[in-house]
C-alpha cells in the first residue's frame, strides 16, 4: 500500500442502495482490486471533501468492488449522500486487525450487532455463509431503534435465518405499525429467553454504538462469555488509518492499527474503553 | 584516514568556518542564528555562512521534527503522482542531543509502523544531522531528568564538541565518516588531553542540568510512567488545566508530538489536494468522533492525554518517554503550564500514596 500511502485510489460509485433513511449502500469498484479481511477498514475520500473510515459490508471473498453502508451523520458522510451513481471516491486500504475467523472454525457464533454497526458484521455473516459447514452454530442478534431503521432488511432473504445452523432474531427500541417481531433493548434479547448458547466455549462478535457494546458485554459476561471469547469492533476518530498520526489512541493500543477488532480481554482493563 | 571512532580536531592553520563550509558543500545547509535575544532559530541556506551560521549553546527554539515531518506537508494532488517534488541532499549544523534523541520517537512512527512513510524516509536518508554539544542552557531544560544528557551519544552522522582547547569532532554513521575524511585537510587527531577536557567538561555539564531539574523537584531515574499512570484520577489535571486556552503550543512546540491530520481541500488551481497538518490533541476536536461524541471532552482530560501519551504509552511501546526534556512547551505555554511541576506534582502524589499504603500495610 506504501504508493497510497495518504493518497487514496480512484474508485467509482456504481450502485447506491438506501437502507434506511439515514444510511446507504454504496457499492464501488477500484481501479484496482482491494483485498480485504472482514473486519478490516477503508478509508474512504471524497476528492478535495475529506476522508473517513468504513467497514465493507460486502464478502471478502470479492475483492473486485465492496460495498459501504454508511450513516449520515456529518461533514464527509453528508457529502457522500449527495453523491450519484458514476461519480468519483478515493479508497486506501484496507487497513487494521481482521477477525480472527480461523480461531472460530467448529465453535458457536454470537453475532451482536446494533445501529449501523450491522456493516462489518454482514461483511463477517458472508464469510460465515460460505464456508457454513466450518461452523457449530451461527446465532445473530440485531438491535434498530425502530423497524424503519433495521439495515439491510433484506438479510432474510439472502439465507440468514434459514435451517438449523443460523439463528436469528432482530429487536427494535420502539415498534411501528406492522412490525411484529420483538420491541425491548438489544440486552433483553440476549437473555435465556431469547438466547439459547454455549456460553462458556462460544465466541461472539459485537459492533454497534458504544453504550449498546457496554451494555452488551456486560450481559455476554454475565451469560458466561470468557473475555477472550468476546470480539469487539472499536472506533475512534481516526485520519491516518496506519498508526501514525495518534487520533485513534485506546491506552496502549492505536485503533487503526491494533484493531479495531479487539477481543474484550485485550481492553477491558481500560477505564475509557466506552468513551465515545 | 582512520576507522569510525577516531576523533579528530581542526588543525591551528584552520577554523570551524572552514570545516563546517567543507562538510556542508553544495547541500541544503540548516545551521543555528543567533537571535541575541537568549535564542537561536534554525537558519536556512546554500552552505555553511561564515558570521551568520553558528553551532549554538544550546537548542534552538524550533523543534527539530519540522525539518523531517513539516508543519504543513504537501501531499499532493488527487491522481497526479508527480505533484509532489523530491527533497535536496540536507545538511543540519547544531542539533542538541534534546533533538536529536527525539527522531528515534519518529523513527518508530515512521519508519516502524504498517506502513512506512516514504516521504519521511527519504527525508532522514537525504539529511546529514552534525550535533554539538551544548555549552550552556535554558532555565526550561530538564534533560537528565528523563534519561537524557546534554551532548549526544549516538544517532548523529557528525559530532561537534567544542571545549576551550579546541573542537573535537567524530563521526557516528558511515555517511558521517565519509563527510569527514572530504574535510580530512583541515582535521587531525584529537590528543589525549583534549579528549580528557571533554570529558570533565560534560561531566561538569550534566552536573549543573541534574542540579537545574533538582531545583525544580525532578531526579534522574524517576519513574513518572508510574506517577503518570497512578494519578490518571487526581485533580492535578483540572488544576493545572484550569488556566490552559487549548492553543495547542504545547503540542506544537514539542520535540516528540507527531500528532497530525490528514486534510482535504482545494488546491490554488482547484483541483483536489490532500495536505498533512500538524494536529494537538489538547484541541478539543482531536478526538471527537461523529455524532457529536467525545472520549475526551474535558480540557483536563485532554491535558492528561499528553502526559499518559509521552510517559505512558510510549514507555509501553517503545520503552521509552516521549520527552527528552527540552523544556519547549514550559517555553510556549501562555498559561504558564511548567511541564516539570505537572510531573512534580504526579510524583509527589503518588509517593504520598505509597506511603500511605505502606502505613497502612505496617499497622
Ligand atoms: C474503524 C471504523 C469503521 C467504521 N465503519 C463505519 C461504517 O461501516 N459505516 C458508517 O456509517 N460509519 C462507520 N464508521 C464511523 C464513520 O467513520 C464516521 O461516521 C465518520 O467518520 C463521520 O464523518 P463525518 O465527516 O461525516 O462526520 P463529522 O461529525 O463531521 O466528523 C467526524 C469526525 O471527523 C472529524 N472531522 C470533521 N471534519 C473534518 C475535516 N475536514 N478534516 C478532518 N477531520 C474532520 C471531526 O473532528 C469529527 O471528529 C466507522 C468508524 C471507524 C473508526
Ligand atoms: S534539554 Fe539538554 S540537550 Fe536540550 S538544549 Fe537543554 S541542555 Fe541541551
Ligand atoms: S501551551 Fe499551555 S495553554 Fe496552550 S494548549 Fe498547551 S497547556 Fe494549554
Ligand atoms: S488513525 Fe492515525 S493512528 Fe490510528
Amino acid at each position: 500500500m506504501s504508493a497510497t500511502l495518504y493518497m487514496p485510489i480512484p474508485a467509482i460509485i456504481e450502485r447506491i442502495e438506501d437502507e434506511t433513511p439515514d444510511i446507504k449502500t454504496f457499492t464501488i469498484r477500484p481501479v484496482e482490486p482491494i483485498p480485504f479481511a472482514a473486519g478490516q477498514f477503508v478509508e474512504l475520500a471524497v476528492p478535495g471533501i475529506g476522508e473517513a473510515p468504513f467497514t465493507p459490508s460486502s464478502s471478502p471473498k470479492i475483492s473486485e468492488y465492496m460495498e459501504i453502508t454508511i450513516m449520515r451523520t456529518g461533514r464527509v458522510t453528508d457529502w457522500l449522500h449527495t453523491m450519484k451513481e458514476g461519480d468519483e471516491v478515493g479508497v486506501r486500504g484496507p487497513m487494521g486487525r481482521a477477525y480472527p475467523i480461523e480461531e472460530f472454525h467448529d465453535r458457536e457464533i454470537l453475532i451482536v450487532g446494533g445501529g449501523c454497526g450491522v456493516g462489518p458484521l454482514r461483511s463477517l455473516m458472508l464469510a460465515l455463509l460460505e464456508d457454513l459447514q466450518h461452523y457449530a452454530r451461527i446465532i445473530v442478534r440485531y438491535g434498530a431503534r425502530t423497524p424503519d431503521s433495521i439495515v439491510f432488511k433484506d438479510a432474510q432473504m439472502h439465507g440468514w435465518g434459514q435451517g438449523d445452523a443460523l439463528d436469528v432474531m432482530l429487536t427494535v427500541d420502539e415498534a411501528a405499525p406492522g412490525w411484529n417481531g420483538h420491541v425491548g433493548l438489544i440486552t433483553e434479547i440476549l437473555e435465556e429467553d431469547y438466547l439459547d448458547c454455549h456460553a462458556s466455549d462460544g465466541i461472539a462478535v459485537m459492533c454497534g454504538p458504544p453504550v449498546m457494546m457496554k451494555f452488551g458485554t456486560d450481559k455476554l459476561l454475565e451469560r458466561g462469555y470468557h473475555p477472550k471469547n468476546i470480539y469487539l469492533s472499536m472506533e475512534r476518530n481516526m485520519s491516518c488509518g496506519i498508526g501514525q498520526c495518534g487520533h485513534c489512541r485506546l491506552g496502549r493500543y492505536y485503533i487503526c492499527k491494533d484493531g479495531p477488532v479487539f477481543s474484550y480481554q485485550e481492553v477491558q482493563a481500560n477505564p475509557r474503553l466506552w468513551d465515545d | 584516514m582512520g576507522p569510525m571512532g577516531v576523533k579528530w580536531t581542526i588543525r591551528v592553520s584552520s577554523s570551524l568556518d572552514e570545516v563546517m563550509a567543507s562538510l556542508a558543500g553544495e547541500r541544503e545547509t540548516y545551521a543555528l542564528q543567533d537571535l541575541k535575544n537568549g535564542h537561536y532559530q534554525f537558519a536556512k541556506s546554500s552552505t555553511w555562512q561564515p558570521g551568520f551560521h553558528t553551532l549554538g549553546d544550546y537548542r534552538q527554539t524550533e523543534p527539530l521534527k519540522a525539518l523531517f515531518f513539516p508543519a504543513r506537508e504537501f501531499i499532493g494532488k488527487w491522481k497526479d503522482p508527480s505533484s509532489r517534488k523530491p527533497m535536496p541532499e540536507r545538511i543540519v549544523f547544531g542539533v542538541k542531543n534534546c533533538d536529536l534523541s527525539s527522531l528515534a520517537i519518529f523513527d518508530q512512527v515512521f519508519l516502524q509502523g504498517v506502513c512506512p512513510d516514504p516521504y519521511y524516509a527519504e527525508a532522514r536518508a537525504k539529511t546529514i544531522l552534525v550535533s554539538s554539544d551544548c555549552n550552556s542552557q535554558l532555565d526550561v531544560c530538564f534533560c537528565p531528568a528523563v534519561g537524557e544528557q546534554p551532548y549526544a551519544t549516538k544517532g548523529f552522522d557528525i559530532n561537534v564538541a567544542s571545549t576551550p582547547l579546541g573542537y573535537i569532532i567524530e563521526s557516528g554513521t558511515e555517511p558521517g565518516e565519509r563527510l569527514l575524511q572530504s574535510a580530512q585537510q583541515y582535521l587531525e587527531p584529537a590528543h589525549e588531553e583534549l579528549l580528557n577536557s571533554l570529558k570533565t567538561q560534560r561531566a561538569e555539564r550534566y552536573r549543573e542540568l541534574v542540579e537545574l531539574s533538582q531545583a525544580h523537584g525532578l531526579e534522574p531515574g524517576t519513574d513518572f510512567r508510574t506517577a503518570i499512570e497512578t494519578t490518571f484520577e487526581s485533580g492535578l489535571w483540572s488544576d493545572f488545566a484550569e488556566d490552559c486556552v487549548e492553543c495547542g503550543a504545547c503540542n506544537f512546540i514539542c520535540c516528540t508530538c507527531h500528532c497530525f491530520l490528514l486534510a482535504d481541500g482545494m488546491d490554488a488551481d482547484g483541483t483536489a489536494a490532500r495536505t498533512k497538518l500538524w494536529d494537538a490533541c489538547l484541541y478539543s476536536g482531536f478526538a471527537a468522533t461523529a455524532g457529536g461524541g467525545n472520549p475526551r471532552p474535558l480540557r483536563a482530560e485532554r491535558l492528561r492525554n499528553r502526559f499518559d501519551k509521552k510517559f505512558s504509552y510510549f514507555p509501553q511501546v517503545m520503552d521509552r518517554y516521549a520527552c527528552d526534556g527540552c523544556g519547549r512547551c514550559t517555553e510556549a505555554c501562555i498559561a504558564n503550564i511548567d511541564i516539570r511541576d505537572v510531573l512534580r506534582r504526579a510524583v509527589d502524589e503518588c509517593d504520598a500514596l505509597h506511603a500511605h499504603s505502606s502505613d497502612h500495610r505496617a499497622n
